[in-house]
Formats: structure tokens, sequence, C-alpha cells
């Protein structure tokens, strides 16, 4: 295959040649190029086929803007990338990639009739087609639609990789090492300033890489290049980082910067992150981003090897690559001519020079004839031709009164094109920074700043080296300055640089039927200019409708090389200057940005803390099946061999009923309330009252929202006089804490109570079944255990197995139950004691499941799960724990509004299903007449349903409106297939004159 | 004596290049939670046997007690285990003059000691206030990714964090994430 | 991701340390009891969600601990400042201050 690389230049490393495959067929390139530069080396033009028309695609242009060379990567399993843009995709050895959006092959594709039906895919073409009959939408439409959507193929498999993030802290953050941005990063840097400088390229120097005729104080660009980067190196305080891309700009100079860490290398290290999400909090920020080259929009201007000069111009001299043998250049702006000039001082014959401007600078059109280029001025462009690269181009002469003259056409084998560059605007415009728009150059350039920002170089519509540099040097020491720091900007000599002008176009003149021209405004999404023409005939006229409507801008590159050219032909079409038809929003990311990246650590192991008890070793080596608990995995059951979950569950219920169980609890909140006022708080906050309770007792207490429905409950012990230990619900321990603060911070602050969360102090151990005291009495010291010292709902301290123990009498279970509570370390010594000892009473540990069906059996409610927020403690059946000669507890007032006394509230009841051996699902909606028709009227919903051990046969909490009063009715739940019926009942189905408490 | 179990013990996570960086298991401390009225610092002081800091941040170090200030009320105490029950008694004998809470929260906290000098790059990975900014010797009460930690900057190089032990593991994790970039200079 | 100035720490603190408490100057009535349904109503339900300045809660929960008060701008969603609870509501010309 021929090779197009120029032999000497460009900054690829020639002494490292790489292997990579696109397509199937097997390439070579350089460490340095990008899969772009790689293919035009080795003549490959035609990369890919276009969304909507499938019409044959090559490389537009040399970054990270490409709307048309996106490819598919794979490195191996599971890290399989769509999309990726040729133009920024590093070749290492042994990459792999595809093109996308084609079927058999790129080169013949069947959707390619799409094209050739282009009448029928006009501006808003779905919306107008998939109208009607309405039938159709189902089976036809829809499969149709999925069928076309979708850019690039999605990955299948898990992402393998790791990704990173990193928080960082500085005075000045310049985004973009172009010659700009540079100057501000080594004047900040040299004052002492916390520099960081990044840029979305594999090396620093933007413009500079590219565009090599201007020298710096003596030096040439790449020269003073490698000095600036040496000294910067140098810098303590300054970070520069490549390959990273500033995404987002957000409030308070808080910015998004995702680092490339691994994707160039062809074996990364193992264990490497693939990216870093860089989270940057600058005091100062300079925005260098540079410009945009803007295509020229005219029929044809799609066909592989029509191109940006300016990307013509940086393969050559960044990448030694010429993109044609016989390019010719079309452009209404002088850098243009630039890039013809390196071409032919690098030995290509340059084809033409047409430019659209009657007029140019006389030393361009005499370095022009001196290259022997033939020069057109104030010609257009009428139509390109080649199949699936471009080979000539259709020029036709404008007179000044913009008559378009006979046709002559050019053999050409690249067409290199110029409408102007467009300041890049876009992390300016997620600030909400203020746009003006600049009619002469016809660009919106930054206006009022949003966030202490600075805007330089082609970004700030300032083109050129010299403006670039001087700019970037005095915004440097300027963000230095307002961040604190002392200094004078340095001056840098810029030698040889030529002025440049241009100007802007909408589509170019033509002789032909505009309405037929295929002249594209947004190549990634295939709009072209008359479908924003029709747009408009339409009654579009906000460039926000238009863009949504003919799907401009709208591709992922978010319209970097088309709004410009989209807003020229909207204002011309709407008769309306460009700033009154406006600019679409700038949003996060710049560039697409992967869901790892964003993830960061938190994936894997990582995504979420998974709270361990300090019992959860014992669990795991003990088989235990966890289920997660708010942020807690809990033991679920305890499965022996050949045991599924139903006869675990039962084995464990049975135990507690008739010896003995140990259950981890040591998930429950705990919080300790002291001081002379914790009584008077607790009565504050909870719907008990607790002014009477005597030390070393304990009452079950239910807390309310302000608005009368229940948010907590659980077992609170006086400890002394002035001391409590509070428990609360698994879940609701940290939310509990923060209500109590907020009440004894900002209403009552003149209580005399502190709160300290102990939960992960005390590991705690329930001990529960007919046997526990038996267990417990020889290991326990300093508490006399006896009935008379120790009744149900009793709290001491003393010691347990020889450590400290707050051990409650209590029970959630219906039998004669203990909490020991010891020192969180202490928790696995202790419960393993207690395991040893009690085996001869038959100890058998439980899970939670075992913990909800016992106390289900009992009618005990939990908070969350028979309660969802709407349910008053009278509802809950817990009317009883209201302490009625109170005058206020919080969420007492609610508790008389009309509503909270309305006889058909949702009330929590039993539910005895006819058929005892069905379990009904939670959740399950219940009716009072299953012969009623659809939409039944739903009067309630089952909370809790378990198998019975103690009953053998099934038992159900639920809500139902006025439920209480209709004791002994049958209700139904409707289920796929059939409808149940059960019977309301009470609350309590085991041991209701609560004898096993004592027993 | 009962066997006493860590979530953590025995683990270290050691990067031993011209940059090193430890992160370990710090010895087990009695540690208190102290809240009581700022106008009462004198008396509480005098309990403890170290003058207490009066501004959120600020630590205060004699001998093995240490003492930092997490709030306007509030100061996260640790002292050697063979003090615990003297500092227990000497607080419960001011209760009568000054009213206050002292809770022990020594099981319910563990150590991690971070050092060297990429100590700060470790724990960038997951802190978001400006760490390199933090003073020397001083501490505070923030966010380690989705853990409540209590951070200490102990020396330049060394840090030593405070976190509820069932959130132990998260933040060891991502440390370990953390040093393996750090391992391979990336 | 906002920085914001906790009244108590004398500092500014990243946003994750911080959560919403809603409206500020919103205090619990004394006696409950004596007020009307419809007052109550407004007391537990009703807010002024403006557009602009927006007077709010927030607490300092993983850093000191402490309630707090801010102004913020609901249209930038900007601070304009913080200061502790229990101060009353900052007057116009406080407002302006900080604001400039």
């Amino acid at each position: 295959m021929t090779s197009y690389r120029i032999p000497g230049k460009g900054r690829i490393d020639r002494s490292k040649p790489v292997r990579f495959a696109f397509n199937g067929d097997n390439y070579h390139g350089y460490q340095g190029d990008t899969l772009a530069s790689a293919l035009l080396a080795n003549g490959v033009h035609l990369v890919g086929r276009s969304f909507k028309y499938h019409r044959p695609r090559g490389i537009l242009s040399a970054g990270s803007e490409e709307p048309n060379a996106l490819v598919g990567t794979s490195r191996g399993p599971g890290r399989f990338e769509p999309n990726t843009r040729a133009t920024v995709l590093e070749v290492f050895d042994g990459l792999s990639t595809t093109s996308q959006n084609h079927w058999p092959s790129l080169k013949r594709d069947i959707g390619a009739i799409n094209d050739a039906l282009y009448m029928l895919f006009s501006a808003g073409f779905y919306y107008k087609t998939f109208m009607w009959p309405k039938s159709f939408w189902n089976k036809v439409y829809e499969p149709f639609i999925r069928g076309a959507a979708g850019l690039g193929k999605s990955p299948t498999e898990p992402d393998p990789d790791t990704y990173a993030s990193r928080f960082a802290h500085c005075d000045v953050l310049v985004v973009g090492a172009g010659p700009a941005g540079l100057a501000a990063a080594l004047e900040a840097g040299r004052i002492g300033a916390r520099v960081i400088l990044c840029d979305e390229q594999a090396e620093p120097g933007g413009s500079l890489l590219s565009e090599t005729d201007a020298g710096i104080d003596g030096l040439s660009g790449w020269e003073w290049l490698n000095t600036a980067m040496a000294e910067l190196a140098t810098l303590p305080n300054a970070t520069v980082l490549t390959r990273t891309t500033a995404i987002g700009y957000y409030h308070q100079n808080f910015i998004g910067l995702c680092q490339r860490l691994t994707d160039h290398l062809a074996s990364p290290p193992q264990g490497a992150p693939r990216e870093r999400m860089w989270k940057v909090r600058a005091k100062q920020v300079v925005l260098a981003q540079g410009s945009i080259e803007k295509p020229l929009v005219f029929d044809g201007n799609d066909r592989p090897g029509v191109m940006l000069a300016g990307a013509a111009r940086s393969y050559l001299n960044r990448f030694g690559v010429k993109v044609g043998n016989r390019p010719a250049v079309v452009t209404s702006h002088d850098s243009a001519w630039l890039a013809a000039f390196d071409l032919a001082e690098a030995g290509v014959k340059v084809a033409a020079i047409v430019d659209i401007r009657p007029e140019v600078a006389g030393h361009l059109k005499q370095r022009a004839a001196a290259l022997g280029i033939e020069v057109l001025a104030g010609w257009t462009v009428t139509g390109t031709s080649g199949r699936l690269r471009v080979a000539s181009a259709r020029v036709n002469p404008v007179s000044r009164g913009g008559v378009v003259g006979p046709a002559r056409t050019i053999a050409c084998d690249a067409l290199l094109m110029s409408g102007g560059w467009t300041p890049s605007v876009h992390l300016f415009s997620h600030t909400k920074g203020k746009l003006d728009w600049n009619e002469d150059g016809q660009m919106f350039l930054p206006g009022d700043h949003a966030e202490a920002s600075r805007c330089v170089g082609a970004g700030n519509g300032s083109f050129g080296l010299a403006a670039a540099l001087a700019e970037g040097a005095a915004a440097g020491v300027g963000a230095a300055v307002d961040a604190g720091f002392k200094a004078k900007a340095g001056i840098y000599k810029v030698g040889n640089e030529v002025p440049l002008t241009g100007v802007s176009n909408r589509e170019l003149p033509t002789d032909r039927n505009a309405s037929r021209a295929k002249a594209f405004v947004d190549f990634q999404n295939d709009v072209t200019a008359k479908d924003i023409r029709l747009a408009v005939r339409e009654g579009f006229k906000s460039i926000e409708h238009i863009k949504r409507y003919t799907t401009t801008g709208m591709a992922t590159d978010q319209g970097k090389t088309s709004n410009i050219n989209g807003l020229a032909i909207a204002s011309d079409a709407v008769k309306r200057p460009a700033p009154a038809v406006g600019l679409t929003t700038f949003r996060p990311p710049y560039t697409p940005t992967t869901f790892g990246a964003f993830a960061g650590y938190n994936r894997g192991e990582l995504f979420e803390v998974t709270r361990k008890t300090p019992i959860d070793g014992w669990a795991e080596e003990n088989g235990a099946v966890y289920e997660p608990v708010s942020l807690w995995r809990r033991a679920w059951y305890f499965p022996q061999p050949g045991e599924d979950m139903h006869a675990a569950v039962a084995r464990e219920c049975k135990a507690v009923r008739e010896t003995l169980g140990m259950f981890d609890a040591s998930t429950l909140g705990k919080i300790e309330i002291v001081g002379p006022d914790a009584a008077e708080f607790l009565n504050r906050m909870y719907t008990n009252p607790w002014l009477k309770l005597g030390v070393g007792r304990c009452r079950y207490g239910v807390l309310l929202g302000e608005d009368g429905f229940i948010r907590d409950d659980g077992v609170i012990g006086r400890l002394t006089p002035d001391r409590f230990h509070v428990t609360t619900t698994t879940g609701g321990a940290a939310r509990v804490l923060a209500m109590m603060e907020d009440y004894l911070q900002t209403e009552w602050p003149d209580l005399k109570v502190r709160l300290t969360s102990t939960t992960e102090q005390w590991a705690v151990i329930a001990l529960q079944g007919p046997n526990a005291r038996k267990l417990l009495e020889p290991l326990v010291e300093g508490i006399d255990l006896s009935e008379e010292a120790f009744p149900h709902m009793s709290v001491a301290e003393g010691r347990i197995c020889g450590v400290p123990t707050r051990l409650f009498r209590m029970s959630f279970t219906g039998e004669r139950g203990y909490e020991v509570n010891v020192p969180a370390r202490y928790g696995r010594a202790v419960w393993e004691k207690l395991h040893g000892a009690g085996q001869q009473l038959g100890i058998t540990p439980y899970g939670t499941e075992t913990m909800h069906v016992l106390r289900a059996e009992k009618g005990y409610i939990i908070v969350g799960q028979d309660t969802d927020g709407t349910l008053t403690p009278d509802d809950a059946a817990l009317g009883w724990a209201i302490g009625k000669a109170k005058p206020d507890f919080v969420g007492k007032r609610s508790l008389s509004r009309p509503d909270m006394l309305k006889e058909d509230r949702k009330q929590l009841v039993g539910l005895l299903t006819s058929d005892p051996d069905t379990v009904l699902e939670e959740g399950a909606q219940i009716v009072l007449d299953p012969n009623q028709t659809l939409p039944m009227k739903m009067v309630g919903h089952v909370t809790s349903s378990y198998w019975s051990p103690a009953l053998g046969r099934s038992i159900a909490l639920a809500v139902v409106e006025g439920g209480r009063a209709r004791e002994g009715e049958t209700v139904h739940i409707p289920m796929p297939g059939r409808t149940l019926a059960a019977s309301i009942t009470g609350t309590v189905f085991y041991d209701p004159d609560n004898k096993r408490l004592s027993a | 004596m009962m066997h006493e179990h860590h979530p953590l013990v025995g683990r270290e996570i050691a990067i031993r290049k011209a940059m090193p960086l430890i992160v370990r298991v710090a010895a087990d401390t009695a540690r208190f939670s102290l809240r009581i009225d700022p106008a009462e610092i004198e008396k509480a002081s005098k309990a403890f046997g170290l003058n207490l800091p009066a501004k959120i941040g600020e630590t205060a170090i004699s001998g093995e007690k240490r003492a930092i200030c997490l709030g306007p009320d509030e100061w996260y105490l640790t002292a050697p285990l063979a003090e615990q029950e003297a500092v227990e008694q000497a607080f419960a004998d001011l209760y009568a003059t000054a009213v206050h809470s002292l809770v022990d929260i020594g099981h319910r906290e563990v150590g991690i000691e971070i050092e060297g000098s990429d100590a700060v790059l470790a724990l960038q990975s997951a802190l978001a206030f400006d760490i390199e900014a933090m003073p020397v010797g001083s501490g505070c009460r923030t966010i380690f990714d989705k853990a409540q930690i209590v951070l200490l900057r102990e020396a330049e190089n060394r840090f030593r964090i405070e976190v509820w032990r069932s959130f132990a593991d998260h933040v060891w994790g991502l440390l370990q994430a953390a040093g393996r970039e750090i391992e391979l200079d990336i | 991701m906002l920085l914001i100035r906790c009244p108590y720490c004398e500092a500014e603190r990243p946003e994750l340390e911080f959560t919403y408490a809603g409206e500020a100057h919103i205090a619990r009535p004394a006696d409950p009891s004596q007020l009307t349904d419809e007052e109550w109503k407004d007391f537990l339900f009703i807010r002024s969600n403006p557009r602009g300045t927006h007077f709010e809660r927030w607490r300092h929960q993983h850093g000191c601990g402490r309630f707090f008060n801010a102004v913020r701008d609901t249209v930038s969603d900007k601070f304009v400042m913080t200061y502790k609870a229990g101060l009353p509501r900052p007057t116009e010309t406080e407002l302006k201050e900080a604001r400039s």
C-alpha cells in the first residue's frame, strides 16, 4: 500500500512502529499517531457511514470535535467501546478497530438506500412519519426506530476496568496547553501559584504542534514548547495533565477533568485504573480552549477526502502525513492558504486554492504564485464527485452581483475547506457566562463571567500567536494576583506571524437547484442546510426548537463543527440577526465521557459501604445467608446442610419458642442521651411518658414526625437519672439522631441534654427463649437476674464473661429475652462463649427472617415495613403508647387534625387466609368485593406475611381502611389467575396474654 | 480476658518506593466523646488533665492524651487504655458542678495511620476539602467518600483517620486503590 | 459542588459535608394545642418556595454537626451568606452587602 508519510516531517516516533487493525485489515503506524493520522498515512479516508443516510464518510478534523470518524475499539474481553473518535484515539501495538453504521460492509452498505430516499428523511421525519395509524406503533414503527436508532453498538459485557478519582485544589487552573494556556501557566507558576494545566491531547502545545511557521523569542514554535514544558517541570507548584479533558465547569470554580491513563498503552500495568476523574476546585480559572474550524456548507461537502484545512495542516506538520497527492483548497479564510503552502512546500501538488472572497491579501497570492498554486478568488464550490473518496470538485465563478457562472471541474483526491474559526466557549457557557455576538467575526465571544475566570487566546476571539501569548501571560498573572500573589507579566516576542482574516458564509452560492443539494451542516446527525430552512418554513423560529426538530447539534459532538453554520442559516431563514435567534446551550460533558470515570472508585466492592457487625465474621464462617438492611449486611438465616430457607427458618423459630435462640442485633441504632433534662427531652420527642421511668427500667418508645406519622421506634433504658440508652431501628439510626439534634439545637436549646451515637460502640447479642436466663446466670457478674430484681423491661450494667455489659431484659419475640450489649471488639468472643455454653440448652443462632416471623406472630410492627410514613400510632394499633396526659410531644397536634380522626383510615390488622397453607405476598392489594368491575377499589395491602411454625399456618399483617371495625369480615386479595380470601383478625397471633415473656 | 476483634487487624498497605506510603491500623486507645458547654471548658480541661482547644479544628496534646475540638460544644478525647477509668471517674466527679456528657466510644472507632510523602495524594482520592492547606496539628470531622471520619494531621506527612468500625473496610479499600496508583506512579 | 461557609467552623467546606434541612425561620409553636387546624397545617406544610432569595437551614452534618441558616439564590443556586441558628433574618442592607 502506498505510504502518505512524508520523511522527516511530524512528531511521531519513527523508532516505534506499531501494528493495528481496522475492519480486519492490518496497518502500520507509529507511536504518536492517532488512528486518523495512521489511517491517512495508509491512504484510508473512508472510515464510516453516516447515521441517517449511511453516506460514506471520512475524517473531517484532527481533534475532539470530530463528527464523522467514529469507530468501535476493542481492547479485549469486556473492553469494547463504541463511538471513539479516530482523531483522538492513539494507536498502539495490537489496537483493533472497526467502522460503524453499515451492513454488510463499509464499502457496500444496504442502509445507503436511505441516501437515495433522502426526500423522505427531511427535518421532522420521525414526527411526521410515525403518526398514524395508531395500531402501527407497537408492531411497525417502534421496531423500525429501535432497529435504526443508536450510534455504534453498545458493549454487552460488564466493564472489567477500574477507575479512579481525585480531588485537587489550586490557585490557577489553566484549561488548554496551547500557546495562550502555556503562557498563562508559566506566568502563574513562576510566581509560585499552585497551577494545574490540563490538555485533552496526548501532548501539550495545541496549535504550536500544527502551525509551525511562527517562532517565539527567537526559537521555533517546537523549541519554545520544549523550553516551556521543561520550565513547568521544574516548578513543584505546577501540575501538567495531558490526555485530560475538562468536561464540565460547575459552581464556584469546580471543574471536572477526565484523565485517560491507560487507553493509549498496548499493555497497561496490572491493576492500573483506566481513567481518573479529577475534581478540581480552583481559585481562578483560565480558559484557553482554542477554536474550532468551521466547514463550508456546499453540496457534497461530506464526501471522504473533504476535510478541514487546519486538520490537513495538523496531519502534515504534526503527524508527517499528506492527506492526498493532489489536494485542492476551498476557503473563505486566510488560514487555509497556509495549509496549502505547507503542503506545497512539503512537495505535494496543490491543485488550486478556491477562495470565496473576490479580494485576498496580496502576500498570499504572491506566495501561492511562487509555489505554483493556481488561485481562483471569488469562486464558489457547487459539488464534488467520487464514490468512496472525493475525485473532483465542481467550482464556479461568482460575479460581484452574485451571479454564479459556468462550472469548472478540478480533479483532486482531497478537498481542504475552511469557513473560518469558532472560539470554543463551551466551558465558559457551562457557568452561564454571558456570550456576546461579534458581528465582524460572526462568532459568540465570552462576555461577562459568572465565575472567577478568564478566557484567552483563540477561545476568546484573539486569534494569532502573539495575541494568544500576550493574553495568556496577562491572564496567568492576573489570575495569580487575584489568587493572592504579586507579579507582572513577561513579554513574548513572536516572529514570522502572518495576520489572518476571513469571512463567514451560509451555504455557498450555487448554480444548481439548492433544494436538491446535500450540503451538510451537522455531519454526525446528517442535517443539511435545507433541513434547517425547512424547519423555519414550518414555523420554528427559536434555535432551541430548530435544533430539536432537525436534531442539528444534538449528536455526541454537541455540534462543535456545526452550531455556528446552523445558526447562520437559521438566522438568514428567519430573517433575524444571529444573536436574536440565539445559541443553544452547551452542557457538560464537553466530550463523551465514560460512566466508569463518573463512578470512579465506587464500583464492585466499593460501590457502596457494606457495614458488617462485630459478629459478622462468625456468621460467615457458619454459613449464614445474608440480606442487606440499609447499609448493613445482616445474617438472614443459618441453613444447615440440606436445609432450604423455609426449613432453616422453621427450625430457628422452633428453637426460640422451645428453648433458646441467639441473634446478632448489633445493627440497631443506639444513642446515649445524657444530661439533667434527658427525661424531659425524651418526653417531648417520644409519644410515651418518660419522666417517671425508674432507673434500671426500659420502655418501648414511639417517635413521630411533626405530621403525626410514625418515624421510628425502639426500647429506651434509663441507666441513671440523667443517662438513657436509646435504641432505634437499624435503618433509622442516623435519621433519628439528626432529628433529635435538630430539635435540641434549634427548638429547645435551653435543654441541658447531649446526644452521642453509640451504635458501633456496642455489639448486641439477643438471647431469646425460655432458657435464656439459665444460660446467662452463670456468666453474668454484678447483676441479679432473678425475676424480682430483673423483670421484663429492665436494664443493668455489670460484667459478662469478664467484660463490661449493659444487659437489657426485653423481647422482640414474645419469649423471655435478654439483649447483651458488650463493647464492640468483645462482641465476637462473647458470642462464641455464649454459643458454646448454650450447646447443652440447644442454643440456635437465628437470622433476620426468623426474627421477622417471631415478631409478626406477636404483632410487633417493623417501622418502614408495616408503616410507610402515613400511619399514626392509632393506625398501627399503638394507641396505648401515647402519653395521654402529656401536654405536647412531637407530632401530638397533628393527631387531632380532622383527617387523623376519620374512621376509615387504614389501620393495621391481622389476616388469616382461608387456606392456611397459602402465604400471601407482601404488598398484595386488598379488596372488599372480588366481583366488582375493574378498576377495583383497593382498601389496603398486605404489609407482612409469613409461614408461622408456632401456629402451623400462614399469618399476615395488613393495613385496611377502617380495618379494626371489620374484625371477622372476609376480604379478598386478587392475584394473577386467582383471588384469595382472608379474614380480618387482631394483630397478635401468639400468646396474646404475654405469659411467655416471663416464662 | 476475652479476645478483641478488630476489623482491620494485621493489615497494612506499604508502598515502598522512593516516595513511600504506609497505611496501618493504629494501636488501641481509650476514646471519649465529650459534650459540654464551652463556658465550662476550664473545668473540663482540669478533669481531663489537658487544656482543651477552644476553636473548632484545633487539637491539643499532652503526653499520650489528645483532644480535638470537633464542634462548638464537642471534643474528641483520646487517652491511654490504662487511664480509661481514671478519665471516666474525673468527669463523673465533675458532673455535679458542670453538667456534661462523656460517652465511651473507644470501641466505636478504628484508627488508621497514613504516612509518607504521598500521604496527601492518597487522601485526595476521596477527601473533598483542600488537605494540602490543612495545618499540621489540626483535626476535623469530614467525609471520606461515603464514610464519615475524624481526620488528624499529625505531621506534614502523617495523618490519622478515626472511623466507625463498620466503615473502616470501605476507607481501607479506597486507600488500597489509591496506594496502587501511587505504586504504579500513574 | 458548592462551597458552604459554616458559621460555627468559620470556614468554607465542601457541600458533601452538609445536608439541607428545609426553609428557615419557621419556629415550632410554643404550644401547638393553641393553634387552629388551619394554622397547624400552615406550619406543617406551607412553604414560601420563592424565585430568588431563599432563607434556608443547613446542617454541617459531617463537620461540627451544627444546624445553621443560609441565604441562597434559587436562580443561581449560590449562597449569599450563612449565619448561626437563632439569629434573626438578615436585613436588606446586610443582604446587599453580602451580595457585593
